[in-house]
């Protein structure tokens, strides 16, 4: 071990310490494994160019030249038959198939695009997605509807779900006093189920009135005389027959399906169609959710 | 050997390879870039209200912190919508990609946000959300919005680019009059989603206010 070598690791030493004292000092977390690769990384850097400079230093000092000198010369400046380095050729190799693996199989040009590229990653992550959150229990869907809500509901109904004082629909309840009186005096079939249109002035004056009155206040309590007329196609239990027409009693996940499907134009405003933005599993979650912060 | 003498000469032989080069390029991007910008089958050219929209988007700069470009990565097709094609922006004039997402990407906001949104929304987004640091846009409710320039708009890139308006946009004063009626209508359907009762007698005394052209316009993305 000549003094240049020991010079040398010595440098090394020093490196290594001052990327460990910078990489201490800046509070990262070596436990996470891209900061650990990266660290090994950084150290790896520091003994490789400490080795290469050593030797080639080294070299520099005693080394001759070797190999024939060739007779053609560029105006004196000869060239030496030296050997290629097995190190260039092998190199030379490696890059040679790489490039014929990249442009025949791994991208090929006259089929890779990114688009392509794209369409196979959503589909592949829907498959992953679909199949993890089949059978989710419903904390895990409370939690990722609360995150989609925040994402994409947030913005009209508010943080809290109360619909920014009567900018939209509050979804901590089912419906206000005059939302049921509008949907009795015009009818409604914009969710679009099964039972189809609910024609318009099924019920009038007083009697719309005590309807009103008893669907917002909860269905609590006696039912008025006239909400006979609602319980033919909203079921007996106000829970809409199955499916066929809307609940009354809160967000079912049919009750979301739909109005994601196909929006809402109300007296309040107009509700947006989220059929491309929000799959069946998400609309679960944010069933899971809604229920979750309703009163 | 012509090769020969290009060796000894510099100048030519530079100017040779960008010669080469350049030919190749034409060949190789043109073509694609001619297929991939025609515009698409479903796009049609934006209405005269629309348009006069546009122009307040500009003239506002909405620009500085929207843009209108949806990459082809599913955290942003997640939010926004389909990605953006070269084909949609064909009768952009000009593109209003933007390049900076102070706020939201609104290249598809037609889709997920309504008429009565943007109201609320535009009057105060505070409002609507906790924290956004967008600023209010009031004066939308009171300017009126420059409808006669959008025609202009409309007949001029019809003649210069074939933009594909109907025969009714002409250069005259009498065609504009005749379309002014149509363009009143579009801006009284808005209208009748908002709230605002400035708005509605704005339009019913034949001014069409900003922010409904504005809206027009956001309703138009998508």
């Amino acid at each position: 071990m000549n003094a240049l070598t020991i010079k040398a690791l010595g440098f090394a030493v020093i490196l290594i310490l001052a990327t460990i004292y910078v990489v201490t000092s800046m509070d990262i977390d070596l436990t996470d494994q891209v900061n650990a690769i990266t660290m090994g990384g950084a150290i790896s850097i520091a003994v490789i160019t400490a080795y290469v400079t050593t030797k080639y230093i080294g070299q520099m000092k005693t080394d001759t030249a070797t190999g024939e000198l060739m007779e053609d010369n560029w105006d004196g400046i000869g060239e030496r038959t030296n050997e290629l380095p097995s190190g260039w050729a092998y190199t030379f190799l490696a890059v040679f198939f790489w490039s014929m693996w990249y442009g025949l199989v791994g991208y090929p040009v006259d089929q890779y695009s990114q688009i392509g590229e794209y369409n196979e990653a959503v589909l592949q992550h829907k498959e992953k997605y679909e199949k993890k959150f089949e059978n989710a229990t419903p904390e895990v869907l409370t939690n990722m509807g609360k995150s989609l809500y925040f994402v994409q509901c947030a913005p009209c109904h508010g943080n809290t779900g109360d619909g920014l004082s009567g900018k939209a629909q509050d979804l901590t309840k089912r419906m206000s006093k005059a939302q049921i009186l509008d949907v009795i005096k015009n009818g409604s079939n914009q969710l679009k189920y099964p039972m189809g249109m609910m024609p318009p002035g099924m019920a009038s004056g007083q009697d719309a009135e005590d309807i009103a009155e008893y669907i917002a206040g909860g269905l609590k309590g006696e039912a008025p005389a006239a909400y006979a007329s609602c319980t033919s196609c909203h079921g007996a239990d106000s829970k809409g027959n199955n499916g066929m027409s809307p609940d009354l009693t809160g967000y079912d996940n049919i009750l979301m399906t739909q109005t994601l499907q196909h929006g809402k134009k109300g007296i309040i405003g107009e509700m947006p169609s989220f059929k491309t933005m929000i799959t069946p599993i998400q609309t679960k979650a944010l069933t899971a959710y809604i229920q979750s912060i309703a009163q | 050997m012509f090769f020969h003498w290009l060796e000894k000469n510099p100048f030519y032989f530079a100017l040779m390879i960008s010669v080469v080069i350049s030919f190749a390029g034409l060949l190789e991007i043109v073509p694609n870039f001619a297929q991939a910008a025609r515009p698409l089958a479903t796009e049609k050219p934006k209405t005269v209200l629309e348009l006069a929209g546009k122009n307040i988007y500009v003239k506002d700069n909405c620009i500085a912190c929207h843009s209108q470009m949806i990459r082809p990565f599913k955290s942003e097709t997640d939010r926004y919508g389909k990605y953006s094609l070269s084909g949609e922006y064909a009768y952009d004039r000009p593109f209003l990609w933007g390049s900076k997402r102070t706020g939201p990407d609104l290249h598809r906001v037609g889709n997920y946000r309504t008429t009565d949104w943007h109201e609320n929304h535009m009057l105060d987004p505070q409002a609507m959300v906790p924290g956004s640091i967008m600023p209010a846009y009031k004066h939308m409710f009171t300017n009126v919005a420059d409808i006669e320039s959008a025609y202009a708009e409309a007949v001029t890139v019809k003649n210069a680019f074939f933009t594909p308006y109907g025969p009714e946009f002409k250069r005259t004063r009498v065609a504009w009059e005749a379309h002014r009626p149509k363009v009143l209508a579009d801006a009284k359907k808005i209208a009748d989603d908002m709230k605002d009762e400035g708005v509605k007698k704005a339009i019913a005394n034949g001014e069409v206010p900003e922010i409904v052209a504005m809206i027009a316009y956001l309703n138009s993305l998508k």
